[in-house]
C-alpha cells in the first residue's frame, strides 16, 4: 500500500507495532497525520476556492449587495459566512444532539444556499 | 481611463503565500488532522472521529475556562476603554507636557510580556513585594498565590497597567484630529462639557475606539504569558484562561487530540469576533 501511514489506516491493534513504510511516508506527511476524511475536507475547501475563481471569471465584480443582515457582502464574504456558520452548526449539533452528524451537514448546505441568496 | 488588466502581479504574492503556508496553513491543517485522531507519539495515529469535539463541547473544564476568559476580557475592556478615554481627555494638548506624557504612556507597552509578568509577580508578593506587603500592612488579607480573588485582582491590575496606554494613545490621536472649529461652534452654542464629549469627541473617536476595542479584545482573549508567569493559572484553576488551559492539556497531559479540538473551537470564536469587528470598521469607513 502506498498510503500505509499517510492515511492513518491504523487501528488500536497496530499500536506500538512497527509498520512498513509506504511510498508517501516521508517525514513531512507522517508528521501531519493525514487521514482521508480530513484530506477530503480540505479538498472540498480548495474546490470551493476554485469554484469562486471560476465564478469570478464568469461574472466579475463579486456581485456586491446589501443583504438582509444589513451588511455589504460580496460572494467571498458569503462563502466565509457559510463556512463559518457550518462550523457552528456542526459544533452545535455535536454538543446538543450528538448522533447523525450528516443532518448537520445537510442543514449547513441549506443554510449556505440561503446565505448566498439573501445575505 | 482604461486600466490594463495584468494578472501576472499575482506572482508577487507567492513569497507571502509560501510564508503563510508554513507558519499558518500547514500547522492549522495539522491541528485539524490531530483533532480527529488519538496519538501516543511515535507518529502513530488512531482515528477517533468527532469524539474529541463532543468531549470538549460538554466538558465542564472547557466551559469553566471559556467563562473565565470571557469574564476576564469583559472586565478589562470595561476598565481600560473608559479609563483610556478619560486619561486621553485630560492629557495636555500642547507644550512640554505632551512628549513627557506620551513617553510615560508608551513605557508599559515596550516591556515584554514575560517581564511584565515577572515584575508584577515580585511586586505583588505578600511578604517582600511592595504592593503585597503594603496591602497587608494596611490590613487587607492579600495573597495572590493562595486566594483566587486576589489572583484575579492582580491579573486585572497588571493588564490594566500594561495595556491602558494603548487605548490612551489611540484615543489621544483621535482627539487631536478633531478640527478646532467644532469646539468653537460648541462654545458659541453654549454646549456643556458632557455635550461636547457626547456629540463631538465620541463620534470622532469612533474609528480609533473600534480598533482599540478590537486590539484589546484579541490580546486579552488570547492572553497567555502574563498570567502564566504571574499566577501559572492558579491558585487551582482560578486564573487558567483558555490558552493556559489549552497548553496544560496539550503539553502537560499530552492530550493532543482534545487539545486540537479545543484550539479549533477557540479559533472559531476568535475568527467570528474578528469578522464582526471587521464589519463594524467597514461600516464606519463607509459612513464617513
Amino acid at each position: 500500500m502506498i498510503f500505509t501511514n499517510s492515511f492513518a489506516a491504523n487501528s488500536w491493534d497496530s499500536v506500538a507495532k512497527s509498520q512498513e513504510k509506504g511510498f508517501f511516508d516521508f517525514e513531512f506527511i507522517t508528521w501531519m497525520a493525514w487521514t482521508w476524511q480530513t484530506a477530503t475536507f480540505f479538498l472540498f475547501i480548495v474546490l470551493c476556492f476554485v469554484i469562486m475563481v471560476l465564478w469570478e471569471k464568469k461574472k466579475p465584480g463579486g456581485s456586491p449587495r446589501k443583504g438582509i443582515l444589513g451588511l455589504d457582502t460580496t460572494r467571498g464574504d458569503r462563502l466565509f459566512i457559510s463556512l463559518l456558520s457550518s462550523a457552528y452548526i456542526h459544533l452545535g449539533w455535536l454538543g446538543l444532539i450528538g448522533p447523525m452528524l450528516w443532518i448537520a451537514t445537510i442543514i449547513s448546505f441549506i443554510f449556505a444556499i440561503f446565505v448566498f441568496r439573501y445575505v | 481611463m482604461n486600466k490594463t488588466v495584468n494578472q501576472k502581479a499575482w506572482f508577487f504574492v507567492i513569497p507571502v503565500f509560501v510564508l503563510v503556508a508554513f507558519n499558518a496553513i500547514i500547522p492549522l491543517m495539522t491541528v485539524v488532522n490531530y483533532a480527529f485522531q488519538e496519538t501516543f507519539g511515535n507518529n502513530q495515529f488512531m482515528w477517533e472521529g468527532t469524539r474529541w469535539f463532543k468531549q470538549i463541547l460538554i466538558s465542564e473544564r472547557f466551559h469553566a475556562a471559556l467563562g473565565r476568559q470571557v469574564l476576564f476580557t469583559l472586565i478589562i475592556l470595561a476598565i481600560q476603554i473608559p479609563l483610556g478615554i478619560f486619561i486621553a481627555l485630560n492629557m495636555p494638548k500642547e507644550g512640554l507636557g505632551v512628549p513627557i506624557c506620551l513617553v510615560l504612556m508608551s513605557m508599559p507597552l515596550l516591556i515584554p510580556w514575560n517581564v511584565v509578568g515577572a515584575m508584577w509577580n515580585i511586586f505583588a508578593l505578600p511578604d517582600i513585594g511592595f504592593l503585597g506587603h503594603s496591602l497587608n500592612a494596611l490590613g487587607f488579607d492579600y495573597n495572590f498565590t493562595q486566594q483566587s480573588g486576589d489572583a484575579w485582582f492582580t491579573t486585572i491590575l497588571m493588564d490594566v497597567w500594561h495595556w491602558t496606554s494603548l487605548v490612551v494613545l489611540l484615543s489621544y490621536a483621535g482627539l487631536r484630529s478633531i478640527q478646532p472649529a467644532y469646539y468653537q461652534a460648541a462654545e458659541i452654542d453654549g454646549a456643556t462639557r458632557w455635550a461636547v464629549f457626547r456629540h463631538i469627541e465620541l463620534p470622532k473617536m469612533k474609528k480609533v475606539l473600534t480598533i482599540a476595542i478590537l486590539l484589546r479584545f484579541m490580546d486579552s482573549f488570547m492572553i497567555y504569558t502574563e498570567p502564566f508567569v504571574l499566577t501559572g493559572g492558579g491558585p487551582g484553576n482560578a486564573t487558567a484562561f483558555l490558552s493556559i488551559d489549552l497548553v496544560k492539556m496539550a503539553l502537560g497531559q499530552f492530550d493532543l487530540g482534545p487539545a486540537a479540538a479545543m484550539s479549533l473551537i477557540y479559533f472559531f470564536i476568535v475568527l467570528t469576533v474578528c469578522w464582526v469587528f471587521y464589519n463594524l470598521m467597514m461600516r464606519n469607513e463607509s459612513n464617513s
